[in-house]
C-alpha cells in the first residue's frame, strides 16, 4: 500500500442542507447593520481626551470612531529595500497622532461603562474589529464568520473584568494581523476617567484616589501595601463626590502601581511583506454551487489566482521583531537591546503619560508589567529578579468568586511562556537598585517538542533601571523662628518619596552624629532642645514604606534664655514704682525695649541689668495686675522673643471694726475683743495700742483677741495692713474694770 | 422553491467516530457513537483523505497513515486521527492489533499501553486497561515522529468513575483533582456566578423524541456528558505522499522527516514540504467548527471539559470566544494553579484541559458589571439586553440569499440567523488558520456556541432555525426524527436523494 494505492479513502463531508453555514464560514457577508439590543453609551474617555486636547470633540457622546484599515510602508531599522508594510487602525479624531504609529494607539476605558464604537471598513477588503477577551453577543464580538463584516456599525459591549486585553481585525487574520491590525486595549478601574471627568486635577488614568490600580489578589504577598482586600461584591464606601461613587467597590480586590509598562513583543515576515501586501490575498469565494464549485484560489473579489500568485501564509518566517514598537536591532538568531528610557506618548495611551518600554523606576515602587504576545513565535520572558504574576488575559488570578487559582511568583531567570495573543500582567517591586535587563526570547512554534533544544530565532532585551529612591522632606523649628526664650520648641515636617508613603523619622540633636530611634512620621512635633544657650539644630531623617532613607534636613533657632522680675519677683506691691531686675543670654546684648500692655513699645535704651519702673501708664490707673514687657537686641540686630513679669498694684487701705465682746463694766483682769477687717487683696496683719500708748508690734490678723485691762477704764485701738502693705486708720473701743 | 434541510437530515457532518469502550459510560449524548465491551480490533492501514477545500474544481487531498477500528466487529468508519475511544477509569478491553503496511509500527499509551514492535502482517492481542483518568494519546511511537504525525495517532479519554473523597465533592476529569480544581468542579451549578448544572450532570426534562420542537420549546433536558476531544494536527500532502512511496519495508528516515516537516525553505507557491492543513480531530474550517461533536454546544449554566492533544510538531496558541476557560489539566496531571484564560500554549505532544464555565458572555451589559449574572441593563427603547432578542432576529446574510444546490437550478437559501449564538476557537498562532496557503477559516478552528441559558427564564433555549437543528440534534441526537437521529460522517461531498 502507498500513496498511489491507499487502502482507504475517506471522503470530505457533505454540506447539503447547510450551504449558509458553510459559505459563511469562508465568505463572509460584508454588511452595516443597525446594532441591535442598542443602549445609551457611557464611556467617558472621549469627552476626557477631547476636553485634555487629544482629540476633537466626540460627534456622538461617549462614542468612539475607528477606522481600517490604514496600509503605510515603514522603515526597518536596516532601511531594507522595501521597508516593511503595515496595516494599521486609525481614530479619524484624534490629535497630536500621525496615524502612523505601529503599533495603532493603545486604547483604555473603565469597567463598567457601555463602550460604543463606530466603525468603518475602509480600505479594500471588508473588516471587523474583535475585541479579545471580551465577550459579548457575536455581532459585537467582529467575526465575520459567526457576524458579518463590515461595513459600517457601532459595536456595543461592556467591560466586566480590569485587565489587560488587545483588540484585532478578524478578517484574513493570519496577514491583517501579522501585518499590525491590532491595538492594545486596557480596562482601567471603574472610577477611572470619571475621575479627571469630575475633578480634572486627577491626571489621566487615575483613580479618585489619586493613584492607578489594577486587580489583583496579593494576600500572599504583603510588600504590595496598597491591596485592597475587599470582596469585588462589596458596597463603595467612598463618601466624596456622589458622581465618583459606584454600586460596588471599584477599588475591591486592586493594587495600586506606581509605574506602568506596556510591552507588545511582535515579529514580521519581511516576505510576506514583500510578497503579499494585498490585505485580499488568499480570499476565497463561494461557488454558485456552494459545496461543490467554490473557488479556492481566489485573490479577492474578481480576481482569480494566478498559477504563481503567493499562497503561502501557512509558512510564517519572522525575521524583524519589535517591542512596542521598537525594532529589536538584530538579524534572525542574534540578541540585541533596545534603547533604555523610551516612554509611550500620552497621544498613544488614551491620555495616560508616562507609560514605559524599557523601564526606569525606584527601589520600592510598584510597577506593573503588561505584556502581550502580538507574535507569531512564542515567546520566553526572564526577569533578573523576582516578579509576581497576578493576571492572565484579563482575569485576575484569586479573585473570588471566579478565582479558582492564586497569584504566583516567579523567580529570577525562570523563563515565563507566551504564546500568540496571550497576555500577561506581573508586578515587580526590589529593595535594592537594579541595572540589568529582561530578556525575552522569541522561539520558533514549529518543533517545540519535549527534549528538544528550542530555536530560539531571536534575543531582545529590555533595560530594567532601579535606582535607589531617596526621600525628600522639609524641617522647621518654630515655624522658622531664629531665636527662642524657651528650650521646647515646636518641629513642623513634610516628606514625601517616589517610592511610596514616608512613614518614619528619626532625631538628631548633635548635627546627625547620633540618632534617636525611628519613630512614625507626623506632621508636627515637639521637641526639647539641648540645655545652653546659642544656636540649636535639629536634624531629621525620613525614611519611606521601601526602606528608602533620606539625606539629613536640619534647621536651627537660637536658644536666647532671659528674665525680668519686677520687685524681685514680689507678687503684691502699694507702690506705683518698682524696681526691673534683668537678665539675658543673647550674645552682644546692648538694647532693651519696654511695654506695658504687649503692644506698644517704648524706645529702645541701654542695656542694663536694674531699672525702676512706673508700674502704671496713666495717672490715676486703677489698682490691679501691672505686666511690664522685655525684649533684648544685639548688636546684629538679633530680638529675642519678649519675656515678661507681673505684679499686683494695691494702694488701698484696709478698713475694719473692734468692740469688745466680754461684759462691760466688768470685774474682770481681761476682756476680749472681737475684730473684722476686709481688703481686696486680704488683711494680713493687726497692731494695737492700749491707753494711747504706741502701738505694740505688728501681729498675724485674728478675728478674736484676748487683752488685759488695768482697772478704770481702758481704750484698745487697732490698725490693719493688707498683703500689700496698706494701713488702715485706727480705730478703737472701750470698756470700763470695776 | 428551496428544499427542505431535513431532508438531509442523515448526510451532515459530526466529528471523528466515537468508540465506547465500556456499556457503562452514561449519557453520552453522541449518537454516532460504537460500543466496543468485548473486543477492539486495530487495524494499522492507510487512507487518502479529502481535505477541507477538495471540491470539483479544487483537488485538496492527504495520504495518512491511519488506525482503523473496529468496535464489537462492527466497522467505524476509517478516518485520521483513529477514532476517540471513551472509558470509564478501570474498563478493561480486548485489544487485536493488526499491522496492515509494510514497515513496523506499534500501538503506545504512555503509561498504560505498549504493544512493543508490530512487524508487517503481523497481529498483536492484548488487554488495553483504562487504569488512569484523564486525555490520553494513542501513538505509533516507532520512527518517532514519522508514524506519529503521518496519522497513526488517535485520543484516549477515561473518566473516573466517582468524585475524589470528600464530603459535597463533585466529580472531576482527574483521579487526584488539585484543591484548586476540585473546589472549581464543585462551585458549578451551586454558585451565584455558575447557576446551572454541574459538569457531567444531566439536566431534568425529557430525552429526546421524535417531536424535533420538542428541544425548541423550553425543555430543560441536557446529556450529562459534556467532554469534548479537540485533537490537533498538521498534515503536509507532499511529504506524507513521499512518505507514502517510500522503499517498501523501509523507514522514511525521520531526521530528513522533520527537516521538510518543519524547516522547508519558503514557496511562495507551496513547492515544498510545510503542512497545508491545520486539523482538530481530522476536520478543518466548516467542518470543525459546526460538528456539535467538536465545537461545545450547550446552554448557560452547562459547563464542560475539553481536552486537548497536539499529536503534531507544531505549537498552537488556542483562543475560545465567549467564555474565558480554566486550565484544569497539564500533561496528565492536575493543574494545582488552573488559571482563568481566553488563550493558552499547546505545544506538541501536550495534553491541556480546558473547562469553560458555559457563564453568560460576560461583556454582554448588567447591572453590577463584575461578572456577575445580575440583571441585563436595558436598551434605549427600555428592554432588557439579554437574551438579545433584537439580534437573535437579525439574519447575516439576509435572508433570500440564495445560491444553488448541486444540479445547478435548485435554489439553496444562504441567510444565516444570529441565534443560537455563535463564536469561533481558533489557533491564534494564525499560519494554522489557512488551507492551502491561504483561505483564511479552513484551517484549525472549531468553537463555542450558546444554545440557550438555564439561568433565564423563558428563555431556556434560543431560536434555532433548520439547519443548524439538523446539524445539532444529528449528533447529540437531541430533538431528532426517530431512526433518524442516530448519524455517520457523511459518505462524500454528493447529497444522497432524500
Amino acid at each position: 500500500m502507498s500513496f498511489s494505492n491507499p487502502a482507504h479513502t475517506i471522503t470530505r463531508w457533505s454540506v447539503v442542507g447547510m450551504e449558509g453555514m458553510w459559505v459563511k464560514m469562508f465568505d463572509p457577508p460584508k454588511e452595516t447593520p443597525a446594532t441591535p439590543d442598542l443602549m445609551l453609551p457611557t464611556n467617558p474617555v472621549p469627552e476626557v481626551l477631547a476636553a485634555a486636547g487629544f482629540q476633537l470633540a466626540p460627534a456622538v457622546p461617549h462614542t468612539v470612531v475607528l477606522e481600517l484599515m490604514h496600509g503605510v510602508r515603514l522603515d526597518t531599522w536596516d532601511r531594507r529595500n522595501k521597508g516593511m508594510e503595515f496595516f494599521l487602525f486609525q481614530n479619524p479624531d484624534s490629535l497630536g497622532v500621525t496615524g502612523d504609529e505601529y503599533p495603532s494607539a493603545t486604547m483604555r476605558l473603565p469597567q463598567g461603562v457601555i463602550f460604543h464604537c463606530t466603525t468603518d471598513g475602509k480600505g479594500p477588503p471588508p473588516h471587523t474589529i474583535h475585541w479579545h477577551g471580551l465577550e459579548p453577543t457575536p455581532m459585537n464580538d467582529g467575526v465575520g464568520h459567526c457576524s458579518m463584516e463590515l461595513g459600517h456599525y457601532t459595536y456595543q459591549w461592556q467591560a466586566q473584568f480590569m485587565g489587560t486585553y488587545f483588540a484585532h481585525c478578524h478578517r484574513n487574520t493570519m496577514q491583517h494581523f501579522e501585518f499590525g491590525l491590532f491595538f492594545l486595549l486596557l480596562i482601567d478601574p471603574k472610577d477611572a476617567y470619571f475621575a479627571t471627568m469630575y475633578n480634572p486635577a486627577t491626571p489621566i488614568g487615575h483613580c479618585r484616589d489619586g493613584r492607578r490600580r489594577t486587580a489583583a489578589n496579593l494576600e500572599a504577598f504583603p510588600q504590595f501595601t496598597s491591596f485592597n482586600a475587599n470582596p469585588i461584591t462589596a458596597a463603595d464606601p467612598w463618601t466624596g463626590d456622589p458622581r465618583l461613587k459606584f454600586d460596588t467597590d471599584p477599588h475591591a480586590h486592586t493594587v495600586a502601581y506606581d509605574i506602568e509598562a506596556l510591552w507588545v513583543l511582535d515579529d514580521r515576515d519581511s516576505v510576506w511583506s514583500d510578497l503579499a501586501d494585498d490585505p485580499r490575498a488568499t480570499y476565497p469565494m463561494h461557488g454558485t454551487r456552494p459545496g461543490f464549485d467554490d473557488n479556492f484560489r481566489f485573490n479577492g473579489q474578481n480576481s482569480p489566482a494566478a498559477p504563481d500568485d503567493f499562497f503561502a501564509f501557512n509558512d510564517f518566517n519572522a525575521d524583524y521583531w519589535y517591542i512596542t514598537g521598537v525594532p529589536v536591532e538584530t538579524q534572525k538568531g542574534g540578541t540585541a537591546t533596545i534603547a533604555a528610557g523610551i516612554k509611550i506618548p500620552a497621544a498613544l495611551n488614551s491620555g495616560v503619560s508616562g507609560s514605559q518600554v524599557s523601564i526606569s523606576a525606584l527601589v520600592g515602587q510598584t510597577i506593573l508589567v503588561r505584556c502581550l504576545c502580538a507574535a507569531y513565535n512564542s515567546t520566553e520572558m526572564t526577569f533578573p529578579m523576582d516578579v509576581v504574576v497576578i493576571a492572565w488575559d484579563g482575569r485576575a488570578l484569586g479573585v473570588a468568586p471566579f478565582g479558582h487559582n492564586h497569584a504566583y511568583l516567579v523567580p529570577a531567570g525562570t523563563p515565563i511562556v507566551q504564546s500568540t495573543a496571550r497576555r500577561l500582567d506581573l508586578l515587580i517591586r526590589v529593595t535594592s537598585p537594579v541595572d540589568s535587563f529582561a530578556t525575552v526570547k522569541f522561539i520558533n512554534t514549529r518543533g517545540q517538542l519535549p527534549g528538544v533544544a528550542q530555536e530560539v530565532v531571536c534575543t531582545a532585551r529590555i533595560p530594567l533601571k532601579i535606582a535607589k529612591a531617596v526621600p525628600t522632606g522639609t524641617i522647621s523649628i518654630n515655624g522658622g523662628a531664629a531665636v527662642t526664650n524657651v528650650q521646647s520648641v515646636t518641629l513642623t515636617l513634610s516628606a514625601s518619596s517616589a517610592a511610596g508613603a514616608v512613614t518614619q523619622m528619626q532625631f538628631s540633636k548633635d548635627g546627625g552624629v547620633n540618632y534617636f530611634a525611628f519613630e512614625p512620621f507626623a506632621t508636627t512635633r515637639t521637641v526639647t532642645l539641648l540645655p545652653g544657650d546659642g544656636l540649636k539644630s535639629m536634624t531629621v531623617r525620613f525614611r519611606d514604606s521601601a526602606g528608602n532613607l533620606s539625606l539629613p534636613i536640619s534647621d536651627s533657632i537660637t536658644l536666647a534664655s532671659g528674665s525680668i522680675l519686677i520687685n524681685g519677683g514680689a507678687a503684691i506691691t502699694n507702690s506705683r514704682s518698682a524696681t526691673l531686675t534683668l537678665s539675658t543670654a543673647l550674645a552682644g546684648v546692648t538694647q532693651m525695649q519696654f511695654s506695658k500692655n504687649g503692644t506698644f513699645w517704648y524706645a529702645w535704651e541701654g542695656y542694663v541689668t536694674t531699672r525702676s519702673v512706673t508700674l502704671t501708664s496713666a495717672p490715676g490707673e486703677a489698682d490691679g495686675v501691672k505686666t511690664i514687657h522685655v525684649r533684648f537686641r544685639n548688636g546684629s540686630g538679633t530680638v529675642t522673643a519678649p519675656i515678661s513679669d507681673n505684679i499686683i498694684l494695691d494702694t488701698t487701705k484696709p478698713t475694719g471694726t473692734i468692740a469688745f465682746s466680754s461684759p462691760n463694766p466688768t470685774g474682770s483682769a481681761s476682756g476680749t475683743l472681737a475684730l473684722t477687717a476686709s481688703d481686696a487683696n486680704g488683711v494680713t496683719h493687726m497692731q494695737f495700742s492700749k491707753n494711747g500708748s504706741g502701738f505694740y508690734a505688728w501681729e498675724p490678723f485674728a478675728a478674736g483677741r484676748t487683752v488685759t485691762l488695768a482697772p478704770g477704764l481702758n481704750t484698745l485701738t487697732v490698725r490693719f495692713k493688707d498683703a500689700a502693705g496698706n494701713v488702715s486708720t485706727p480705730i478703737s473701743a472701750t470698756v470700763f474694770r470695776g | 422553491m428551496n428544499m427542505k434541510r431535513r431532508d438531509f437530515l442523515k448526510l451532515s457532518a459530526t466529528g471523528v467516530a466515537t468508540i465506547i469502550l465500556s456499556s457503562k459510560l452514561p449519557g453520552l449524548g453522541v449518537t454516532n457513537a460504537y460500543a466496543a465491551d468485548q473486543t477492539l480490533e486495530v487495524f494499522i492501514t492507510d487512507a487518502l483523505k479529502d481535505m477541507v477545500t477538495h471540491n470539483e474544481i479544487n483537488t485538496a487531498q492527504c495520504y495518512f497513515w491511519i488506525y482503523r477500528m473496529k468496535a464489537n466487529g462492527v466497522d467505524v468508519p476509517p478516518d485520521c486521527p483513529g477514532p476517540t475511544i471513551m472509558a470509564l477509569k478501570g474498563d478493561t478491553i480486548q485489544i487485536k492489533i493488526k499491522n496492515e503496511l509494510d514497515e513496523d509500527h506499534s500501538f503506545f499509551i504512555p503509561g498504560l499501553f505498549d504493544s512493543g514492535v508490530i512487524p508487517a502482517g503481523q497481529t498483536y492481542e492484548g488487554t488495553l486497561t483504562a487504569s488512569v483518568s484523564g486525555s490520553h494519546l494513542y501513538y505509533d511511537r516507532l520512527n518517532a515522529p514519522v508514524n506519529r504525525v503521518m496519522g497513526l495517532h488517535g485520543a484516549l479519554v477515561v473518566r473516573p468513575t466517582a468524585p475524589a473523597p470528600g464530603l459535597n465533592n463533585k466529580i472531576t476529569p482527574y483521579d487526584n483533582p488539585s484543591t484548586h480544581v476540585q473546589s472549581l468542579f464543585n462551585e458549578f451549578g451551586s454558585s451565584d456566578c455558575w447557576p446551572g448544572l454541574a459538569w457531567e450532570q444531566a439536566g431534568a426534562g425529557t430525552p429526546p423524541t421524535a417531536d424535533e420542537n420538542a428541544y425548541l420549546t423550553g425543555n430543560s433536558y441536557a446529556p450529562p456528558f459534556r467532554t469534548y476531544v479537540w485533537l490537533t494536527h498538521q498534515a503536509s500532502p507532499r511529504l506524507f505522499a513521499e512518505v507514502g512511496d517510500y522503499t517498501a519495508g523501509l523507514d522514511y528516515p525521520a531526521q530528513q522527516f522533520v527537516e521538510k516537516f518543519l524547516r522547508s525553505p519558503f514557496s511562495a507557491t507551496r513547492q515544498n514540504y510545510n503542512p497545508e492543513y491545520f486539523t482538530i480531530n481530522g476536520q478543518s474550517g466548516f467542518f470543525s467548527h459546526f460538528s456539535p461533536s467538536i465545537t461545545p454546544m450547550g446552554r448557560i449554566g452547562e459547563p464542560c471539559v475539553v481536552h486537548i492533544l497536539n499529536a503534531g510538531l507544531w505549537t498552537h496558541s488556542m483562543h475560545l470566544h465567549a467564555n474565558h476557560f480554566f486550565v484544569t489539566g497539564l500533561n496528565g496531571v492536575s493543574n494545582e494553579n488552573p488559571i482563568w484564560v481566553d488563550v493558552y500554549t499547546v505545544k506538541p505532544m501536550d495534553r491541556i484541559d480546558y473547562t469553560i464555565p458555559f457563564m453568560r458572555p460576560p461583556s454582554i451589559p448588567c447591572a453590577r458589571s463584575i461578572g456577575m449574572p445580575d440583571a441585563p441593563l436595558l436598551t434605549a427603547g427600555g428592554n432588557p439586553v439579554y437574551p438579545p432578542v433584537q439580534e437573535f432576529d437579525v439574519y447575516m446574510p439576509a435572508l433570500g440569499t440564495t445560491a444553488f444546490a448541486e444540479n445547478g437550478v435548485t435554489p439553496v437559501e444562504l441567510g444565516q440567523r444570529m441565534s443560537p449564538l455563535c463564536y469561533p476557537m481558533h489557533d491564534h498562532s494564525e499560519p494554522s488558520q489557512t488551507a492551502q496557503g491561504g483561505n483564511y477559516n479552513c484551517g484549525l478552528i472549531s468553537g463555542m456556541y450558546v444554545l440557550g441559558d438555564r439561568n433565564t427564564p423563558g428563555q431556556m433555549n434560543f431560536p434555532m432555525d433548520e439547519d443548524f437543528s439538523m446539524m445539532y440534534r444529528n449528533t447529540r441526537g437531541i430533538g431528532g426524527v426517530a431512526g433518524e437521529s442516530g448519524t455517520h460522517p457523511a459518505p462524500g461531498p454528493r447529497p444522497e436523494p432524500a
